[in-house]
């Protein structure tokens, strides 16, 4: 038998059944397949879509727009599509219970391909007469924005052409909407919508209707699951207000009005707006509001606490003075803009009497210059002036040393714009009022002085270099503090770089007395390390490095002075790039110079050779590959055989072969690897056990990958499976290398590690040795600044320590640990989880937790601080795990607070506790309050003062722990 | 509430530095006693019940005003007010008097009064300042306590 929709039974069907609503499916194939046309369907309809019933003409409709929803959406004709459209349109006359369906299934309609956007404009004519949008319901006052918002993607040309009363329809058609989410979608269509389609004379009414959202003041309820929330609805706002220039006059004078609100919200909302809306409105249009802005803004910046607001209050200064700029040139009010501002700060500037006063009137100058070229200008031009003047007043030391500060900011903001030339006079005295700041004696000033003059040293004239020279040359002699010395260094040096000849002459040849460098042995040190970093520059390489290796060379006793001085500038990478150092190694021969004196003086073993050591390793990272090969070739030979008389001579050794490039090999490394394997293991001075282990780090990580690492690494294995692990000497020594080959490995990204990793934990569980394989951990994960750095050409595999963790983390899974390991075990974690980002130890939580917490019951100073910051850690991320422990973590944090054996523990331990008592919420906080109270009060009597204080900040915070006033954020 | 502060712009002075730790602090072996620039540390960041404003900042209190005994177990604390009819004298006071028995060591005894000659109605404040158990009376008052402990929070 046929389906029922091939008859005209098919309306009483759709009356009666509900059952017939399951089956458009089969329907909409019986129409695609063919067997059914769809006029004949609507024909068969026809009984229920003209019913008498309102109910019926509903169900009939619901039923039609049914099958328009799942149709495919190039299946009809535009013929058909323009009868079922004239149809719907109709309907839109009906009954107020139809119209639901009409506006749901017209939305249907347009979506298909055949559509005409023609059809709309009656469409929108018969909708926004017969229908009100607000007195329908939610869904179905959505399916009307959607459908203007599909039909304006669809075709604007069209749109543009509906004219006024299209507009006036979307106008009165959105005008009270309340529902959240609705107005999110008008929010985010409207700007589309005000960008396309002109409005004409209805701009002050789409104003209104925006506008009276405006400052947004709303909370979502409690009880749903995805709310909107205030600030999505603020920002999906904030666009329609600026969307269209025309909007300009209205929405200023709104804002300005709401800038002077009271509610904290409304004002952010309206600076933002301010600053955003400067991206479309003209600059003209803000000439008649101007002073209400200026005087809200400066209202809002000098706010005491709340810095949010701040912020956002010199945001739309910075866009509202880069607006108006656009206009310097043709309109007057963007100078009076300036000048006023200028003038209300220059009063603030004058009556500040703190430091926050002062930095604050100076902001907001420097946010104004900071906006545009014009006002860097204008703003530069007459604060400088004004800060020198300002000066003299000798108002309070502070705020001298905060204006010079504030003309170096000034400076650099005119350079940054490209105005010096225009402010030259002005510039000019900045260096003269340096000068002054310097020539005080306290160190304040001196500092600022000095450091205001490297911002500002292109403006220094060629008649105050002596004065500077004579209190820089008197600092770097005779002070002792050590920031006063670095910054006369570095101004130094900046002056030499402006005015090479005259440095030259007043400070290396003058002052510094190069050619009798060591005669005078006062403040030898101090004027080497100046000197030394004078050598960066080309015009003084020469002469100094020539001289200081004739020190070197000659075999003095002060030798070891100019090698320390040396080694610490080349070291420095900003001072001396790899160039340089090449350059001068072999223009000089530094190396070799460096060599000879090692060699002679090692016998002596003092601390200096350490200093000789880093100097040559240094130098040899920065040469080409091949000048490397050819200094190796030069002394290899010769230091092996000393090797065999001295093994210290091995310290040689390895500064040559430690900073090599990867791609340079030569016959000797094989012979030297050997040599280092049993140096590490037998030789006993602990320093050439160390210099041993780092080669052979060096050299596992470096070598190139394949054949020539693979025959490295199994050589050193075999060697190693064959050593005697009975011998009570040797067994810690083979730990710790292999402390230092698990390191090279894991740091060049190699999965071979994880076989050393083993032997160490094996190491740990073994009683005898526990304490070496945790420190062979410790090995492993600290940072050595001379070994395996990037800077010695070490590949350093991205995120080594995560892997070493997540590594340790599997190993240990089935690892048993006895009571008399258990210590060395948990240090070892302590180890890698110091090292380990915070981030990454939060897919571990229960477990580090818990091994945190295990770990306070010991007594080991490292230990305990290590795995009380990790508590505190996740005390602050507010760890649910933890929560559940406080009855457990509390009694031992608290005995810690009285550990006598170190003040770092005790101070940890007191600020977990206070970070517990901010973290957690009070209901579990509260049935500890009295006792912790009661415990702490003997820490605010500890022996040391800082205790004291963290103990002060613990206790007081537990007392407001769920006391009134407490200012908790859950 | 909406009643205006008495003093509606105060003068406001510079923030003296933090306490620089020096080496003897960070050596586990010296005991460092309990000194005034100590005790000042935990009274000048609380806030004035008024103005979004530190104590030290108004200069109410200031480190030549605080004076301890070690061996006698004494602590006097003078505080200065910014007017001399200020109505907050008393809840100035006694904010002080709160931190000071959460902060200090049991042992001390504390007593906080007004600078001679600053306040009009001194004899009065210092004599309820005194008084143990009016202290532990306003204590047992929610809301003064709140406005205390907002005031001490920051500290």
């Amino acid at each position: 038998m046929e389906p029922v929709w091939f008859s005209s039974d098919l309306a009483d069907e759709i009356i009666k059944n509900n059952d017939i609503f399951e089956q458009t499916h089969s329907i909409v194939t019986d129409i695609m397949s063919g067997r059914l046309q769809i006029t004949i369907l609507v024909e068969n309809m026809a009984g229920v879509l003209t019913n008498k019933e309102v109910d019926n003409r509903e169900r009939g409709m619901r039923f039609f727009t049914k099958i328009l929803q799942e149709i495919p959406k190039d299946f009809l004709t535009d013929m058909q599509i323009k009868f079922i459209s004239k149809f719907y349109i109709d309907r839109l006359k009906d009954n107020h219970k139809v119209i639901p369906a009409v506006l749901e299934g017209y939305l249907y309609i347009i979506d298909m391909k055949n559509y005409s956007v023609q059809l709309s404009g009656e469409y929108f004519n018969v909708l926004f007469r017969e229908v009100a949008c607000q007195s329908q319901v939610r869904q179905d006052r959505y399916n009307i924005y959607l459908t203007i918002s599909k039909l304006l993607e669809k075709d604007v040309q069209y749109m543009k052409t509906l004219g006024p009363d299209f507009i006036y329809g979307v106008i009165s058609s959105m005008d009270g909407e309340r529902d959240p989410r609705n107005l999110l979608f008008l929010f985010n269509f409207l700007p589309k919508f005000l960008a396309q389609i002109p409005l004409g004379h209805l701009v002050e009414e789409m104003f209104e209707v925006i506008s009276c959202y405006y400052p947004i003041d709303f909370h979502p309820s409690p009880n749903d699951p995805a709310p909107v929330t205030r600030n999505d609805l603020a920002a999906a706002l904030c666009p329609c207000l600026y969307a269209i220039p025309e909007f300009a006059e209205h929405c200023l004078v709104l804002l300005i009005e709401k800038l002077d609100s009271s509610l904290r919200v409304a004002k952010i909302d309206s600076l933002v707006l301010l600053t955003k809306s400067c991206e479309t409105f003209k600059a003209e249009s803000y000439g008649p509001f101007l002073k209400a802005l200026w005087s809200s803004l400066q209202r809002e910046i000098s706010h005491k606490t709340d810095d949010v607001l701040k912020l956002a209050a010199h945001e739309s200064l910075s866009a509202l003075v880069s607006k108006l700029s656009t206009t310097a040139n043709t309109d007057q009010s963007f100078e009076n803009f300036i000048k006023g501002i200028l003038i209300s700060m220059q009063t603030a500037l004058a009556e500040s009497t703190t430091v926050a006063q002062f930095v604050q009137a100076t902001k907001i100058l420097l946010t104004a210059a900071n906006a545009s070229k014009e006002s860097c200008e204008i703003i530069t031009k007459a604060m400088i002036p004004a800060v020198l003047a300002y000066y003299e007043f000798k108002t309070s030391s502070k705020l001298q040393i905060a204006s010079i500060e504030f003309l170096g900011d000034l400076y650099e903001l005119a350079q940054h714009w490209g105005v010096l030339d225009q402010i030259q006079k002005q510039v000019d005295e900045i260096p003269q009022l340096c000068l002054t700041a310097a020539s005080e004696r306290t160190k304040e000033y001196q500092v600022v002085g000095f450091r205001t003059l490297i911002r500002a040293k292109d403006a220094l004239k060629i008649d105050l270099v002596v004065p500077f020279v004579e209190i820089l040359s008197y600092n770097i002699q005779h002070l002792e503090d050590d920031e006063v010395l670095s910054v006369s260094v570095e101004t130094v040096h900046a002056i030499a770089r402006k005015y090479p000849e005259l440095i030259m002459d007043f400070v290396v040849k003058g002052k510094c007395d190069l050619e009798n460098l060591i005669q005078d042995k006062t403040a030898l040190q101090k004027r080497l390390n100046l000197l030394s970093s004078l050598a960066s520059i080309d015009d003084f390489t020469k002469v100094i490095i020539g001289e200081m290796l004739k020190v070197i060379s000659s075999s003095n006793e002060e030798a070891s002075k100019v090698i320390q001085a040396l080694s610490s500038s080349i070291s420095n990478s900003s001072l001396y790039s790899y160039d340089k150092v090449a350059q001068i190694e072999s223009d000089h021969g530094l190396i070799d110079s460096v060599l000879t004196w090692l060699y002679s003086e090692i016998a002596t073993s003092n601390e200096s050779l350490e200093h000789g050591y880093s100097l040559v390793s240094n130098t040899i990272c920065s040469l080409p590959a091949d000048k490397q090969l050819n200094i190796l070739s030069n002394h290899t030979s010769a230091l092996i055989e000393k090797c065999s008389m001295n093994e210290a001579n091995f310290q040689m050794l390895e500064c040559l072969y430690r900073s090599i490039r990867p791609n340079v090999y030569n016959k000797h490394f094989e012979e030297i690897l050997s040599l280092a394997l049993r140096l590490a293991l037998n030789n006993d001075k602990d320093m050439v056990r160390l210099k041993a282990c780092y080669l052979m780090a060096h050299f596992l990580n470096k070598a190139e990958n394949g054949q020539k690492f693979e025959l490295m690494y199994e050589g050193l294995k075999n060697n190693l499976s064959s050593c005697n692990r009975d011998d009570l000497k040797i067994c810690p020594r083979l730990i710790f290398l292999y402390g230092w080959i698990t390191k090279a490995l894991v740091m060049r990204g190699s999965d071979l590690f994880q076989f050393w990793l083993k032997k160490i934990l094996l190491s740990i569980s073994n009683p005898e040795c526990s304490q070496q394989g945790s420190e062979a951990i410790k090995i492993i994960m600290t940072d050595f600044p001379d070994c395996l750095s990037f800077r010695h050409h070490c590949r350093t595999s991205l995120l080594y320590k995560q892997r070493m963790f997540l590594t340790f983390t599997k190993i240990t899974e089935n690892m048993s640990i006895c009571p008399e390991t258990k210590e060395a075990y948990i240090l070892s974690w302590a180890y890698i989880l110091e090292k380990t980002p915070k981030s990454v130890l939060n897919n571990e939580v229960n477990k580090i937790a818990s091994l945190a917490i295990d770990a306070l019951e010991y007594d080991n100073k490292d230990l305990l601080i290590v795995m009380i910051d990790i508590l505190i850690y996740f005390v602050q991320a507010k760890t649910v795990a933890l929560a559940q422990s406080l009855q457990t973590i509390l009694p031992r944090i608290i005995n810690l607070t009285t550990y006598v054996k170190s003040m770092d523990v005790r101070i940890k331990s007191l600020q977990c506790l206070y970070d517990i008592a901010n973290s957690y919420d009070t209901r579990l906080l509260l049935p500890y309050k009295q006792d912790i109270l009661i415990d702490l009060a003997p820490s605010l009597d500890d022996k040391k003062r800082l205790v004291r204080n963290m103990a002060v900040k613990a206790r007081t915070r537990w007392f407001l722990v769920g006391a009134p006033g407490e200012n908790k954020e859950i | 509430m909406t009643k205006t502060a008495d003093n509606v712009n105060p003068n406001v002075y510079e923030k003296g530095s933090e306490r620089e730790i020096t080496s003897t602090e960070l050596d586990e072996d010296v005991s460092d006693d309990i000194d005034e620039r100590e005790i000042f540390d935990l009274i000048r960041n609380i806030n004035d019940p008024e103005h979004p404003l530190t104590l030290e900042e108004l200069r109410v209190v200031e480190q030549q005003n605080v004076f301890i005994d070690n061996k006698q177990n004494l602590v006097r604390i003078y505080f200065t007010p910014t007017i001399p009819h200020c109505s907050m004298a008393t809840l100035i006071g006694l904010s002080i008097r709160v931190q000071l028995l959460r902060a200090l060591p049991s042992r001390f005894k504390v007593t906080v009064e007004i600078s001679e000659g600053t306040h009009m109605s001194e004899h009065a404040v210092n004599k309820q300042l005194a008084d143990k158990e009016r202290i532990a009376a306003a204590l047992e008052n929610n809301n003064l306590v709140q406005i205390i402990n907002q005031c001490i929070s920051s500290s």
